[in-house]
């Protein structure tokens, strides 16, 4: 066994021993990938998995390094991009990911991705025409 | 500042080209011909070609610490990087097929599962899927 099997193995045993919280978080997790169009908000996560609020925040931040409301918000915009990317338009994709006012979304797409959803949006128009005349 | 470029030290480019892009699947980005027969050589993922870009330098060939520090990874079986994908059990089955061998088989760690292949070029690297 090599040293770094033998790591891998120690860590298990040590860090990643709670399964049943691991469970959790993954299911909180997974529980926003299908639902990041809806509103989620901390109270509705921790109750799909039977968890008190402050629990659940706490342990998905540690497993994840995250917390679930900044992995929405990943989610959410990389979501959107793919609308963007098939011609959805700016306002429908906003609504479609979950996100409730076009101001915010449009600022936290701006922050994430450094391009404003509508510059997105023509520069991969640009670029699919550049592909498929290639 | 932006990150958009990770590179990995292999022995011989014209093998790591062949292995990164006919079994791993990337795509050759840049070639362009250095001194001595060395090659800046980038590759970038199928799926995210505005993604980074991934360089095969020929360090170790040129630089004797670099060598030494890939071959003690190597002895210990620990990664140089990794590389995200969707599902590890699948590239696990595609990539046994083709005859890369594994020296971690798919392990769950906590919220991640992990894989670890020899990139026959003097590397370890470990796949790794978000569950």
């Amino acid at each position: 066994m090599t040293f770094y099997e033998k790591e891998l193995k120690r860590i298990n045993a040590t860090v990643y021993s709670n399964h049943e919280q691991i469970e959790t978080v993954i299911g909180i997790r997974n529980h926003m990938d299908n639902n990041y169009g809806n509103e989620l908000n901390l109270e509705y996560l921790s109750r799909v998995r039977f968890v008190s609020k402050y629990h659940m925040l706490r342990i998905f931040k540690r497993h994840y390094g995250l917390t679930p409301r900044q992995y929405l918000i990943d989610k959410r915009i990389e979501k959107s991009k793919e609308r963007l990317k098939n011609g959805m338009s700016v306002t429908e994709a906003c609504f479609a990911v979950g996100f409730e006012s076009l101001g915010s979304f449009s600022t936290l797409f701006k922050t994430k991705t450094g391009k404003s959803p509508s510059n997105y949006q023509k520069e991969q128009f640009s670029r699919s025409i550049l592909n498929s005349e290639s | 500042m932006k990150v958009t470029l990770i590179s990995i030290p292999v022995r011989d480019q014209e093998k790591a080209l062949k292995f990164y892009t006919e079994k791993l699947g990337f795509i050759k980005k840049k070639d362009t011909p250095l001194e001595g027969g060395n090659r800046w050589l980038t590759l970038v993922s199928k799926e995210a070609q505005d993604g980074p870009e991934l360089l095969l330098e020929p360090a170790p060939l040129h630089f004797e610490p670099s060598k030494i520090y890939q071959d003690a990874l190597m002895e210990a079986g620990i990664p140089y990087t990794q590389f995200d994908v969707e599902s590890v059990d699948m590239e696990y089955e595609r990539l046994t097929t083709l005859g890369v061998a594994f020296n971690v088989k798919p392990t769950k760690m906590g919220i991640v599962k992990i894989a670890v292949f020899n990139d026959t070029c003097g590397n370890n690297i470990q796949l790794v899927e978000m569950l």
